[in-house]
């Protein structure tokens, strides 16, 4: 075991190198899994973490709540349908936010305070209970959104006070705000004057006790012509892009973790051959092949230990430098269960060394020439 | 050189895992780019097939179709400022939309995302406007000359009269039609977007020949007081996500070429170790350093045009599958930049180990 970390300690450039190798792919593992989370929960945490059972699209929407559009009629009929304990109108609406003097990109909701439809995810402060209150996404907090602070809705110049602070709660990625119902309505026909009227994005429905979410949604579309109902998690699922970002990522993912194993395959395969020769002098003067193999597995564990360091390292500062459009959450948990499986493709990808280092035969040594074998 | 050739042709399984580890770095380079130029593409697809130099929102829209609005009276000023030659309205509604068949029945039970675009001023992409309840069709969207595109819940129907290709917006396929027909299926599919007569989300200006756009953007917002206007490329940066996207794309591939490198210098650091004495040899039968490390390179660039190729060939052999699933675009510049920056990237990894071969003593051969 001494042997193989003096080796490291006299190799210094290519264990440097092999371990700056695993670190960069284990950054790149690490920084699309923590961009993979932030983005399908900054794009559909609103969705998520509301309180409705199932919500109601207008069919032609391809479950976009942007591209939905229902009218009262259809939240009517929608809370006629037997298992179903309340509906109500939720709206949802792209936007250009004034805070802090800045204007940015933004999503406003409006929901049926008391209603299915409602943030459930506040960590500050309380939700809306009039036209102008409105409750804030907290990572948006330091930008303007904080408790207290006015938000001009543009265009139509509507001024709302954050009173509330929801987690992980973003639409689009970008700030979010919730409504009452009647302030989105206000907000609304403040942007489009030309509109008939203000009307609902979705249909947000409580189920009755005992129901099954699932099933109701089906009785919706079913009983509702023009509509189109899904459970809440359905709907995270179902919004257009989530399924194609997550097989890209999964694909991107998939080829990183292949490259770790190749690369730790490669490297200690060719040392493996390279070495031997002393290996069976080794063998041939005693040393037992359990030693060998836990100095082999010592030098993958060490590699990927300050790959590991390195790539959570580079990820902690890429989260910094990756702007304030997409806030980076790192959760331990999930580093951790990267860094597991990266524990584990290095296993694997060992094994070629490991086969070949259980073929040295130490009577090899006495067939040397150089120690007077007759090779 | 040659003998680093030699070794290639005679001893291809040497150079096998670590071809194969860059042929897998390969893959995921070109993966990585086609899926940023297919996201891009898909995007802006509409904003690039202009031939307008310029394009005017509302100063609160921040460069957002969706959020602007422009009324007859700033259009008709738009059109009156020094520089400007021509001036047309564009508005972006997207909805869903059927291709009917001959019996006039959806020919899928799948409601297709179209963005249905109402314009003035034709298009490098697109002639111009059709007439009312007729469209040019985007050939992603799959439908022919003289199909019927029926749009919206109300099923307004619309007849295909010319296919137009890279033209869709937000990654969905244009429907590019007459500001009436636009009017109409606002009116019908989106009630809450409704405009006034003569209102658009945005304007696009062509500026006279000789005259900087640049320029001209400036005399708009001035004369207007109440526009930010952009010029094309601008506008396309300025899309949702456009900026965001390249950003981290851009770290995701950079580290990636890293990588490339560090793996081409990995392996010619243990094979250069590895073939010491045979440098020792080579050097003390004459050979110069340059040369020997001339060898190194070859090897470098065969192996990492090897496995440029493999890599290739493998997501050209999945593209069709990966074109279903997500938005890839390979284009061949994307395929040649990847190429190239493989090759360079190993070349400068191989290089680390010249200092070693420089280092060998021709008199260590003899003892």
């Amino acid at each position: 075991m001494r042997l193989s970390l003096r080796e490291i300690r006299r190799a210094k450039l290519r264990f440097g190198l092999l371990g700056g190798a695993v670190g960069l792919l284990v950054f790149l593992i690490l920084f699309q899994q923590v961009l993979l989370g932030s983005l399908l929960e900054s794009f559909t945490g609103a969705l998520e973490r509301q309180s409705a059972d199932v919500v109601v699209y207008s069919e032609d929407a391809r479950r976009s709540v942007a591209g939905s559009i229902l009218s009262p009629e259809v939240v009517e009929a929608v809370g006629a349908v037997p298992g179903v304990a309340a509906a109500a109108p939720l709206g949802e609406r792209t936007t250009t936010l004034s805070a802090n003097g800045e204007l940015v990109d933004g999503s406003v909701f409006g929901f049926v305070p008391g209603g299915p439809g409602e943030p459930t995810a506040l960590v500050e402060g309380r939700l809306p209970a009039s036209p102008g209150e409105a409750a804030a996404s907290r990572e948006d907090a330091a930008d303007g959104f904080g408790l207290g602070a006015t938000v001009t809705v543009e265009p139509g110049g509507a001024e709302v006070t954050v009173v509330g602070l929801t987690d992980r709660s973003r639409f689009s990625v970008s700030p979010t705000l919730w409504l009452t119902w009647e302030g989105y309505v206000e907000v609304v026909e403040a942007a489009e004057p030309d509109a008939p009227m203000v009307f609902p994005s979705l249909v947000a429905v409580a189920t009755e006790a005992g129901e099954e979410p699932a099933a109701v949604a089906v009785d919706i579309s079913a009983a509702v012509e023009g509509t189109d109902a899904l459970t809440r998690s359905d709907a995270v699922a179902e919004t257009p892009g989530v399924a194609e970002v997550r097989t890209s990522f999964l694909l991107i993912l998939s080829l990183a973790y292949v490259v770790v194993g190749l690369v730790l395959a490669f490297f200690f395969l060719i040392l493996t051959v390279q070495k031997s020769a002393a290996l069976s002098l080794l063998r041939a003067v005693g040393i037992p092949m359990r030693e060998l193999v836990t100095g082999l597995y010592l030098q993958v564990a060490l590699v990927v230990g300050i790959g590991a360091v390195i790539g959570t390292g580079l990820v902690l500062l890429a989260a910094q430098g990756v702007g304030d459009a997409l806030p980076l959450s790192i959760e331990p948990l999930e580093v951790a269960a990267t860094l597991g499986l990266v524990v584990a493709v290095a296993g694997v990808g060992s094994l070629l060394a490991l086969r070949r280092l259980l073929q040295v035969d130490p009577t090899d040594a006495v067939a040397r020439p150089s120690l007077g074998g007759l090779a | 050189m040659k003998l680093g050739l030699l070794e290639l042709r005679r001893r291809p399984g040497q150079f096998g895992v670590a071809g194969g580890a860059l042929a897998f770095l390969t893959l995921l380079l070109i993966f990585l780019g086609g899926l940023l130029d297919g996201l891009i593409g898909g995007s802006t697809g509409l904003l690039r097939a202009q031939s307008a130099e310029l394009i005017v929102y509302s100063d609160d829209a921040r460069a957002s179709l969706v959020r602007s609005r422009l009324d007859p009276a700033t259009i008709a000023a738009i059109g009156d400022v020094e520089g400007v030659s021509a001036v047309g309205g564009l508005g972006v509604a997207q909805v869903g939309a059927r291709v009917l068949d001959a019996d006039g029945q959806p020919r899928t039970d799948e409601v297709e995302s179209v963005a249905v675009v109402g314009y003035e001023l034709s298009a490098t992409e697109v002639p111009d406007p059709p007439p009312v309840g007729e469209a040019y069709v985007d050939s992603s969207l799959g439908a022919s000359v003289g199909d019927v595109v029926a749009i919206g819940p109300e099923q307004l129907e619309v007849e295909v009269v010319g296919a137009v290709d890279d033209t869709s917006y937000l990654l969905q396929p244009g429907v590019w039609v007459s500001p009436e027909t636009y009017e109409q299926v606002l009116a019908a599919a989106r009630p809450d977007l409704a405009m006034a007569p003569g209102v658009f989300q945005a304007a696009l200006v062509r500026t006279a020949d000789g005259v900087d756009p640049d320029v001209v953007a400036a005399r708009v917002d001035d004369a207007t007081g109440s526009t930010s206007t952009l010029t094309i490329d601008d506008a396309i940066a300025a899309l949702p996500g456009v900026e965001d996207q390249e950003g981290t794309f851009g770290i995701v591939i950079g580290a990636t070429f890293v990588v490339v490198g560090v793996v081409a210098a990995l392996f010619f650091a243990l094979i250069t170790i590895e073939r010491t004495g045979l440098y020792g040899v080579l050097k003390a039968l004459g050979s110069s350093n340059l040369g020997v490390v001339a060898s190194l390179v070859t090897q470098a660039v065969v192996v990492a045009l090897v496995a440029f190729a493999l890599g290739l060939g493998a997501i050209l052999a999945a593209s069709g599958v990966l074109a279903g699933a997500v938005p890839f675009d390979l284009s061949l510049e994307r395929a040649v930049s990847t190429g190239v920056g493989l090759v360079i990237m190993s070349v400068v990894g191989s290089l680390l180990s010249a200092r070693r071969v420089w280092r060998v003593d021709p008199a260590s051969v003899i003892g």
